[in-house]
């Protein structure tokens, strides 16, 4: 049985600065793993380099046992591992409508992609009501909503979220959280960086703790809730 | 799972990298010392049995022309094979004397060889070459042999290119050779310069194998104090050579000994700094600041007592205009960060009006200053035009800046060509411009008038010439004094983050205008003396790309590559270029397609230029040392 | 003042060209922020491959035989160049910091121009073929054959670009890539083809200018793109960088301002002296730093990509 997505000694730098020294993790089929940490501890750089926009300084990541550092990204989308950047990033002067055709951006049939379109709506039925607006006139959470749907649009077997809960009121938090199990009750498999520990583990099968550009502690999301370290760095309890 | 893997590191066993020939250390340097002397001592035979190759080398017993340049290299390589021999001479070369003597080989070599094929190209056939041509040759790849027999350096690095540098160079070369082909069956006029490059390409390649094979510049520990009396004589000895150096250079009369001494010189450079002498030299004029720069500016002026004649201190006059101007220009791209594509106006208005206040008959305006006020009202006129164009302009954005003083440059050409009484109002002559301005008398002093000086005679352009000197010293000062200021500062800050300057309460558009202001008033004061050296102000220099300097394209070239932001950049590019573009006559009207292409592959290799500034190393590489593939930081 | 129906359609035969080169400009620059300032050489090169056709056809082709051809030829030269550029000039330099490239388009800027100019015969002007019939009168209006090409070129090539733009694949791709590089790509867009098309597209229609020019005015030289670069890339200023509708609307704007104001300066009182022809290239430079003083962001907006 191998994982879905292994990452090994996963090097990556800016210049002479290391932002990522050197971590491993993999992911199983059908499973949600987060990587948490502080800002800058690098886990959106990790989520970059494996998606392909930044190019590794060393270390290997295989998905669906293939390696694909180095591999450019629009390639990486092709062979089913999907990203949904930090801070959305949405395109705004496009419809809501485009902004899901684009996710498709790859695939060659039509119909397949109406059904995912729909099913997109099913999942965010305002995104439906409003699908001829200009995207940058959503709200934040409906932003969200739309960078899920869209990332969803490339059929993923991977599905990486950066930051889903970044700036959005609690409510909003919500239903991102509870839409994000479920997508894993469907059988999609869940890469997720959160700076919000406390959400992200609470759902997580695994999770993965990143300071300063290492993994610092590993295990289940519901043993990592309990840690003592953790609770006192991430959760804010003394 | 969590095995820690040691990192990998570049640097390769240092232990594993053995010379590239394998002999005996003993007839390594052997081989080195005996084929400089070789070498040098083959210059004094005849290398042609025809005299019409320039510099004639028929003669035996007396070296001519190139082979003075092989006789130096061979010198040299003999000479650092000593050092590099015997460890009780280490104290002469305290870095790497192996890779300086292997430098000078190279150096040898190249000018040899180079010698020889020009001698068989222009000559038609190898039959030209006579025994003592051949010795040359083999002597100087002796001493190669030999200096790549001796120990390599510590530090150096594997040299052999991998395979896609290989096919890389195959594919440059290649390519460029068949564009030449096509070219020239076109008829092109540029297609003998293509496939020139496409001979450079694998040139190019050796020199980055060399760079692996040398490792990098050694560091030193700082040297002993030597007393201040020591130190100047040393720097005296050292800038009377660099001044000697510099005179042949100049006074080179064909455009074969100029490329076999820039090859000289630039091997030789890099074997010094090999050597660690470079460094010691640096070290000395940085402890003497003072005495430097005063040294310097006596040594510059010594070069009229040098020079072989007066055509030569024509030279050098239009040189230091070219390079005045040049780092004028500095202050404007260099400090402040702001491209301007029209410059060269600035010295075309500082020319037009010292050359109406002249005194000439053809100036609209009768009247006749002084040279100090009219070099004044130059670089004031000049630096008024600055702030005129500077004041609406400098609030667009920093790439439509580049495309407005283009616009007005533009509009300089044209109103200049055109106010000659016919098109418009008399001020500027049109296009035969303000003729017969006469020569500048400084307290008494004409300087169109030859004096003698100390048993010299010092001629009309060798009085300019020092003029220039000064005007030049003060241009320096200036610049140096701005760049190392508070406005300096603020300029590097606006230079990399506008926005962020701002925020920091700089006034963004006060600095930009006063680098604007300051950058036009330079190039007025450099165009007062411009008017006068050249007897005429017409309005043909002044357009954004042409064949003779000074343009805007060429001022801006020799500010890109020579280095942006430093006070000796602009000036070493701008020599270099003023005199490729003397001495290389044989390139005939491509001089423009070689600055376009130089302009590219300096962005490209070296976006710093050749003398680099510490903060715009940074700048540039920053950038590049990014992981991020492309596009994603363009925007930001 | 009656010759201002005349005035006019010079302004818009002009101005037609000024758009098809800045279509060039906005393209690029809507996508990478990239003055390409050697697009007026692709121009140029447009020209001078066209030229070349004919003068491989011989000269009893007939023109309209010939004329497709000089338009492949000119067409295929242009986006040659041009994409050549893009890959060994400006990709290596897509991190760099913004006065690499620009410097870059400079030099290559020169060597074109070089590169032309080094081709045997005249090298100040060439004869470039003229279209027959003409000429045409429309009330008092007068034009040529060319005058009719530029105008349906301009045309056909702008509804050409929008249903590009709008409607496929590749269209949306750049839509996508000049708003989000970055994003584009996690969409699975190849944004590197995407700019390489970019210039493409900006090349075809500078050629199509490039033969343009040579047919409404009978020659060609290695210089010509300097002046016309200068113009095109104002008038993608004046319509809004990165908006190709805008390209078309402030060529013809500046078109029309150029021509009016070479025509009429020397009415305005004071002036009578700056009115002529030669006159006219500073009066035109005059407009260039006016929009970008005044009104830099363009009549439509700018369209660059909408990032921090």
């Amino acid at each position: 049985m191998t994982a879905l997505l292994e990452v090994e000694d996963l090097r990556v730098a800016y210049g002479k600065i290391e932002a990522v020294k050197g971590i491993s993790f993999s992911i199983e089929q059908g499973q949600i793993v987060t990587l948490i940490g502080t800002n800058g501890a690098g886990k959106s750089t990790t989520l970059r380099t494996i998606s392909g926009l930044l190019k590794p300084a060393g270390g290997t990541v295989r998905f669906n046992g293939e390696r694909i550092d180095g591999t450019a990204a629009n390639k990486i989308v092709g062979m089913g591992l999907a990203h949904s950047p930090e801070g959305r990033r949405i395109f705004a002067r496009m419809s809501i409508e485009e902004n899901l055709q684009l996710g498709a951006f790859l695939r060659r049939d039509p119909a397949g992609i109406q059904a995912d379109m729909d099913r997109a709506y099913t999942l965010f039925p305002i995104l439906g009501e409003r699908r001829k607006q200009a995207a940058g006139t959503l709200s934040g959470g409906e932003q969200q909503m739309l960078a899920m749907g869209r990332a969803l649009m490339s059929q993923p077997k991977l599905l990486m979220l950066d930051e889903p809960s970044m700036g959005l009121s609690p409510i909003m938090m919500q239903k991102i959280m509870s839409t994000i199990v479920e997508l894993r009750d469907q059988g999609m498999t869940i890469l997720l960086v959160e700076q919000n520990a406390q959400a992200a583990l609470s759902l997580a099968d695994r999770g993965h703790v990143m300071e300063i550009g290492k993994i610092s502690l590993s295990g289940t999301g519901a043993d990592l809730l309990h840690d003592e370290s953790v609770r006192k760095a991430y959760l804010g309890e003394d | 799972m969590t095995d820690t893997k040691t990192l990998t590191t570049e640097q390769p066993d240092q232990a594993a990298l053995k010379p590239a020939v394998r002999m005996p250390a003993a007839v390594a340097h052997g081989l080195a010392i005996g084929g400089g002397a070789l070498t040098a001592a083959s210059a004094f035979l005849a290398w042609t049995y025809s005299s019409s190759f320039p510099g004639d080398l028929t003669i035996s017993g007396y070296p001519g022309g190139l082979q003075w340049l092989t006789l130096t290299a061979g010198l040299l390589t003999a000479l650092m094979g000593v050092i590099a021999a015997v460890p009780g001479l280490r104290v002469l070369a305290p870095g790497n004397p192996g890779n300086a003597t292997l430098l000078f080989a190279v150096g040898g070599v190249a000018v040899t060889w180079f010698t020889l094929i020009a001698i068989a190209v222009q000559l038609h056939g190898l039959v030209n070459l006579t025994s003592g041509g051949w010795v040359a040759g083999v002597a100087s790849l002796i001493a190669l042999v030999g200096t790549l027999g001796l120990p390599r350096a510590p530090g150096s690095t594997v040299c052999a290119p991998t395979r896609a540098e290989w096919l890389q160079t195959l594919y440059a070369g290649a390519g460029l050779l068949a564009v030449g082909y096509l070219l020239h069956l076109t008829g092109n006029g540029a297609a003998g310069l293509v496939m020139a490059g496409a001979g450079v390409v694998p040139i190019a390649r050796l020199c980055i194998v060399l760079k692996h094979y040398t490792g990098p510049t050694p560091t030193l520990r700082a040297a002993k104090r030597l007393p201040v009396a020591v130190d100047v004589v040393l720097m005296i000895l050292m800038l009377a050579l660099a001044l000697e150096i510099f005179a042949y250079g100049v006074d080179t009369p064909y455009g074969q000994l100029f490329v076999g001494f820039l090859a000289v010189l630039c091997f030789s450079l890099w074997a010094l700094s090999q050597s660690g002498l470079l460094r010691r030299a640096t070290e000395i004029f940085e402890r003497n600041r003072a005495w430097a720069a005063v040294l310097g500016f006596l040594t510059a002026a010594a070069f009229v007592f040098v020079q072989q004649s007066d055509a030569d201190a024509a030279l050098g006059v239009n040189v230091l205009i070219f390079a005045a101007t040049a780092l004028g220009l500095n202050v404007v791209v260099g400090l402040a960060g702001l491209l301007d594509l029209g410059y060269v106006a600035f010295l075309g208005v500082g020319a037009y009006a010292a050359a109406l206040v002249s005194g000439a008959v053809t100036s609209s305006v009768h009247a006749t200053f002084p040279f100090w006020a009219a070099a004044l009202t130059g670089a004031a006129v000049s630096g008024i035009f600055g702030v005129l164009l500077g004041a609406p302009t400098l609030r667009v954005r920093g790439d439509y800046l580049a495309i407005v003083t283009l616009g007005f440059g533009e509009i300089f050409r044209i109103v200049v060509s055109n106010l000659d009484g016919v098109s418009g109002p008399n001020v500027t002559g049109g296009p035969n411009g303000i003729v017969n301005i006469p020569d500048l008398s400084i307290l008494g002093f004409n300087l169109g008038n030859p004096h003698t000086i100390l048993g010299a005679t010092i001629g009309r352009f060798a009085n300019y010439f020092w003029l220039m000197l000064i005007i030049m010293a003060i241009i320096m000062l200036v610049f140096s004094r701005a760049a190392d200021s508070r406005i300096g500062r603020a300029w590097v800050a606006i230079r990399e983050d506008e926005t962020a300057a701002t925020a920091m309460g700089i006034n963004g558009f006060r600095f930009k205008l006063l680098a604007f202001a300051l950058g036009a008033a330079l190039a007025g004061l450099a165009g007062t003396v411009m008017a006068h050296v050249n007897f005429s102000v017409v309005p043909d220099p002044f357009v954004f790309a042409g064949p003779v300097p000074p343009n805007s394209a060429f001022l801006l070239a020799a500010v890109v590559i020579g280095g942006m932001g430093t006070v000796s950049g602009p000036i070493v590019g701008a020599t270099l270029f003023y005199l490729l573009q003397q001495k290389l006559t044989f390139l005939q009207s491509n001089e423009l397609l070689i600055f376009g292409v130089a302009l590219i592959l300096f962005m490209r290799l070296r976006p710093e230029g050749i003398i680099a500034s510490r903060r715009r190393q940074l700048e540039f590489h920053e950038a590049e040392d990014a992981p991020a593939a492309q596009l994603s930081t363009a925007g930001a | 003042m009656h010759e201002l129906p005349q005035n006019l359609a010079n302004g818009l035969f002009l101005g037609a060209m000024y758009g098809l080169i800045a279509v060039g400009y906005t393209m690029v620059y809507g996508i990478i922020q990239l003055i390409n300032f050697a697009h007026g050489e692709i121009f140029m090169t447009g020209a001078f491959g066209a030229l070349a056709v004919y003068s491989k056809l011989g000269a009893n082709v007939s023109i309209w035989l010939a004329l497709p051809l000089m338009i492949v030829g000119g067409v295929a030269t242009a986006t040659l160049v041009a994409v050549l550029a893009e890959r060994f000039a400006y990709r290596p330099l897509r991190n760099a910091p913004r006065l690499a490239p620009l410097i870059t388009a400079i030099g290559l800027s020169i060597f074109l121009q070089q590169l032309v100019w080094g081709f045997p015969g005249n090298k100040s002007a060439r004869v470039f073929p003229q279209l027959p019939g003409g000429p045409f009168h429309l009330g008092s209006v007068v034009f040529q054959s060319a005058d009719i090409f530029v105008v349906v070129a301009a045309v056909l090539s702008t509804l050409f670009l929008a249903y590009f733009v709008r409607s496929t694949r590749t269209g949306r791709a750049m839509q996508a890539t000049a708003q989000d590089p970055d994003t584009a790509k996690l969409m699975g867009i190849d944004t590197d083809k995407v700019i390489v098309i970019a210039f493409a597209i900006g090349a075809v229609f500078a050629a199509i200018a490039g033969i343009s020019s040579g047919l409404r005015y009978g020659q060609i030289e290695y210089n010509m793109g300097f002046l016309n670069g200068l113009f095109a890339f104002t008038a993608a200023v004046l319509g809004g960088i990165g908006n190709i509708y805008g390209a078309m609307l402030g060529g013809l704007v500046l078109g029309l301002a150029q021509t009016l104001s070479a025509a009429y300066i020397q009415y305005i009182p004071g002036m009578s002296q700056f009115g002529s022809q030669d006159w006219s290239g500073v009066w035109a430079f005059v407009i260039l730093i006016l929009v970008l003083m005044f009104r830099p962001q363009g009549l439509l907006g700018e369209r660059v990509a909408d990032r921090a």
